[in-house]
């Protein structure tokens, strides 16, 4: 495993980390937190900012009782505040075989991305898990706050191998079993699932968070480099097509590759997630900074 | 079955009609192995990708929408079987029926015999035929050669191979009916022996298809084109016109017209007969369609001049409608018999020559012989001369004065094994059970002809040289039974006629375009032929031997004038009769094909239409396709 620093410089260059730190997870909707934090959550708490009023009950804590209205109405009414806590920011990236593929492999960018937004979560004070998932294993970072958490972070992702073969829709019940705080899920993947998306995105939509859905396709795959009469064998199945490449297999390969992103982006609309497709070969940078800002991820 | 067979059979007709060499044909059954091979051989780049999740659904989609997507994808596979088959059907050997000449060398033969002067519109066939003769030389082009052999009974070539075509126009042009038979084998010869130095030659035949010796030509050896003229005509003709001498004295002179009509509703006419320029007879004709009718005159009494047949009938041939006879004085001939007094064999040659009534014999005995000349025939029964005399003769028992001919030794019961059945001598003879006690084994040069042979050598030969008629018999007749065969008066009938007088003497009328005989004689030197159109030609003439003259081509009676040796004295005339009296030629309708030895040429009108061979662009696409198919294959990313 590389050191913390090492891996820090491997993933993201410190001048886009300067960049990140300007930024913030958005959340849409207010979630339960786990502990005190900096978001607003559904606990009447501590905070300074007025929430409600309610009447005193027995066993409540004497110094909530507002004396104002005590003295003006004769009455016992406890004063709540806002109560502040943590945001649960959960990567979900997948490391089949497949993602491996591309130049740069799409895993490298995957794993990119998810320190980039991690990054924001933990500069946020927010709490950021993050999993990996493949068919030969599942690999956790278990939940960690704040900046000198970005390190372990780091390390966690550059530690990452793309192995075995993809199952999304198990990966995602089981991480939803296992971590129940609410907040946002971003899940980042390829699709190349045998058993299709549509499970996988049903399942997440159920966990009643802010979900995100960033599909990482690598440009040989976007745009065929190949010619001539080909094996084409696949790195997971090991099932093998064969086939003769021509300008019309392409066009259809290509038309095919549309209508595959087309069915994802509508199957995530329709949840009410938020979908990106970017290439691999996309800066990082760019992704994090225009395209995740305008979907509403960070702001 | 039936409904099956049929496309099967225009398909092979097609094949037949398209292809010189079919056989090759064959090669297609190829293209299916091509294919095979094309997907055995097939190595696939093993490339390994992170999904063929979309590539599987692609290819679903596009073999969804046509099952043979993976060959037509294969641009390769489909210029290779292109290759294929254009080379298959370039071995074929594929032609297409072009109009005009293609072959750079053309042998033109062109019919000019009687038939081809047959009136049709305005003009005649020749015309026709001329016309388009002169339309092939326009359209010759740089390089193009033509030869031009014109046939009738005889072949000339007019004009050799050569790309002058002033020279050829002007050849065409001087090209004149004959009114003769036709004979093409002349002309074929001549195409063949061309075609050996000139292997593209096409030769073509302009004709009315009326050939009389197609069935001679042999084996096919010459592709022909036939380019026919002449659409079917109405005639009627002489075709046949005789006389007939009184048998033995007895009786009387009768002539013999056979009239053809080649007309398609019968014959009636009136035919007229003439002595020189006097009306002899006048006879109604009726002859069914097709059909002939003879008719016989009787002449009780006719002195020297020259009958003619005249046909009053208004037909697409004139030319036949006329025919001549030369009527002479009996002429008689002169032999001489040398032999012993009572020898066996001269008692029956007295006999059998004493039957002809033109006969004038002579008999010598061998020790008062001198050589005087005077006579047609001498017979040498068991001597010979120290030198040969003039005239015809004929040696018994005896070896002729001649260089190379002699006897060595004999043969004891000689049996005749084969005889020349061609030779004149032979007509009509069948020498088969002679029997023969003893022969002398004769020796004959190799330019002398075996009439009757034994199995060591001849028993009787003809000898002949210089113009000169000579027999031998290598036996004694009293050593043989053949005086008292049948084929002994036979024999010597044929004898009689075989020298040139009696030969004369029954030239009554020559068919057109073979030679006139004019006797020797040593009074005259040279003669004058007065031609039927008037021209006069002369001719030098031997003292020895016979002369011929050969530019018979026109019907009509000939006049050999032999001037006189005296300045001022009369010549002596004599009248021959040149007759077309073709059957082959009176039949005017033209046959729309030729039978050449094995084959059949089917005949073409208007311009030739000549096979023209595609092989060389086939081979010539193939190549290119060749070259793309090398282009394709090193830029397969294009595909």
């Amino acid at each position: 495993m590389l050191t913390e620093a090492a891996a820090r410089n491997t993933l993201l260059d410190p001048e886009f980390l300067l960049k990140l730190e300007r930024l913030a997870i958005a959340a849409k909707r207010v979630q339960l937190g786990v502990t005190k934090g900096e978001r607003k959550s559904k606990r009447k708490g501590s905070s300074v900012e007025f929430a409600d009023y309610r009447d005193y009950v027995q066993g409540d804590d004497l110094r909530h009782v507002d004396w104002n209205i005590v003295g003006r109405l004769n009455a016992l009414y406890l004063k709540l505040f806002q109560e502040q806590e943590d945001l649960t920011v959960h990567l979900l990236i997948d490391s089949s075989r497949s993602m491996s593929f591309g130049n740069p492999p799409k895993i490298s960018f995957a794993c990119k991305l998810a320190a980039a937004i991690g990054y924001i979560g933990l500069i946020g004070y927010d709490r950021v898990s993050a999993e990996s998932f493949n068919s030969a294993g599942t690999q956790s970072l278990r939940p960690c706050r704040g900046r000198i958490s970005a390190g372990k972070l780091f390390a966690f992702l550059s530690a990452i191998k793309a192995q075995g073969d993809t199952h999304l829709e198990e990966a995602c019940r089981s991480y939803l079993l296992r971590n129940r705080s609410k907040g946002v899920i971003i899940l980042i993947s390829d699709f190349f699932d045998q058993d299709g998306f549509v499970e996988c995105l049903r399942r997440l939509a159920q966990a009643n968070c802010d979900l995100y859905v960033v599909h990482v396709l690598s440009p040989e795959e976007i745009d065929p480099p190949m010619s001539g009469d080909l094996k084409l064998i696949d790195c997971e199945i090991k099932a093998f097509t064969e086939v003769s490449v021509s300008r019309t297999l392409l066009k259809r390969y290509k038309s095919n590759l549309g209508g595959f992103c087309e069915e994802i982006r509508r199957a995530c609309l329709a949840r009410g997630i938020g979908y990106v497709f970017t290439s691999s070969a996309a800066p990082v940078e760019r992704l994090t900074l225009e395209v995740l800002r305008k979907g509403g991820l960070v702001r | 079955m039936s409904y099956l067979q049929a496309p099967f059979q225009s398909l092979g007709n097609f094949i037949s009609a398209s292809f010189l060499t079919p056989i090759f044909l064959w090669f297609l059954t190829l293209i299916p192995v091509v294919v095979l091979l094309y997907l055995l051989k097939l190595r696939r780049t093993e490339v390994l990708i992170s999904s063929t999740l979309l590539w599987r659904k692609s290819l679903q989609d596009l073999t969804a929408n046509a099952p043979f997507q993976r060959l037509r994808k294969n641009l390769l596979l489909f210029l290779q079987i292109l290759v294929l088959l254009l080379l298959a059907c370039g071995l074929g050997r594929p032609f297409i029926k072009a109009e005009g000449l293609a072959g750079a060398n053309l042998c033109l033969l062109i019919d000019r015999s009687a038939s081809m002067q047959t009136k049709e519109g305005t003009q005649t066939r020749l015309d026709t035929a001329k016309q388009q003769a002169l339309e092939m030389i326009n359209s010759m082009r740089g390089g193009d050669k033509m030869m031009l052999v014109p046939f009738g009974a005889k072949s000339e070539v007019l004009c050799e191979l050569t790309d002058d075509r002033v020279r050829l126009r002007q050849a065409v042009n001087a090209i004149s009916a004959a009114d003769t038979g036709t004979k093409i084998r002349d002309a074929v010869s001549v195409a063949r022996s061309l075609k050996l130095s000139v292997p593209d030659l096409t030769v073509v035949i302009i004709s009315d298809g009326r050939i009389a010796d197609l069935d001679e030509l042999g084996r096919r050896d010459l592709e022909v084109n036939f380019l026919q003229v002449g659409e079917s005509a109405n005639n009627a003709g002489i075709t046949a016109f005789s006389l007939r001498e009184p048998q033995e004295g007895r009786g009387e002179r009768q002539s013999f017209v056979l009239v053809h009509n080649e007309n398609s509703e019968p014959l009636k006419t009136t035919l007229t007969l003439y002595f020189d320029e006097d009306v002899l007879a006048v006879e109604e004709v009726a002859a069914p369609p097709g059909g002939d009718r003879e008719v016989v005159f009787a002449h009780p009494s006719l002195d020297e001049g020259v009958l003619r047949a005249e046909l009053d009938h208004d037909d697409a041939l004139p030319a036949d409608n006329r025919a001549w006879l030369a009527v002479r004085p009996s002429a008689s001939l002169k032999v001489l018999l040398v032999a012993e007094g009572g020898a066996t064999g001269a008692y029956f040659l007295q006999r059998v020559l004493a039957l002809d009534s033109r006969v004038e014999l002579s008999t010598l005995a061998p020790a008062s012989y001198v050589e005087t000349g005077g006579y047609d025939l001498t017979i040498f029964d068991g001597f010979a001369p120290p030198t040969l005399p003039l005239g015809s003769q004929v040696y018994i028992n005896v070896a002729p004065p001649l260089p190379g001919v002699r006897f060595e030794g004999t043969f004891d019961n000689p049996p005749v094994v084969s005889k020349d059945p061609e030779h004149f001598l032979m007509r009509f003879l069948n020498p088969a059970n002679l029997g023969i006690t003893k022969a002398q084994k004769l020796i004959a040069p190799p330019d002398s002809r075996a009439l009757i042979s034994t199995t060591g050598g001849p028993l009787v030969a003809d000898v002949s040289r210089g113009g000169q008629q000579i027999a031998v018999i290598a036996f004694d007749l009293a050593d043989s039974n053949w005086p008292l065969h049948l084929s002994f008066p036979l024999f010597v009938q044929n004898l009689l006629a075989w020298i040139p007088r009696g030969a004369m003497a029954q030239e009554s009328s020559i068919p057109a375009g073979s030679a006139l005989t004019i006797m020797p004689d040593p009074e005259h030197t040279d003669a004058t032929v007065t031609l039927p159109d008037g021209t006069k030609q002369s001719v030098a003439l031997s003292p020895l031997r016979p002369t011929f003259f050969g530019a018979t081509e026109r019907a009509g009676v000939y006049t050999v004038t032999r001037s006189a040796k005296e300045p001022g004295a009369a010549g002596e005339s004599f009248a021959y009769a040149v007759n077309l009296a073709d059957r082959n030629e009176s039949s005017v309708t033209p046959a729309s094909n030729l039978t050449l030895g094995r084959g059949e040429v089917q005949g073409q009108r208007g311009t030739i239409k000549q096979n023209r061979e595609l092989w060389r662009w086939l081979v010539l696409i193939a190549v290119l396709i060749l070259t793309l198919e090398w282009w394709v294959y090193s830029r397969r990313a294009w595909v």
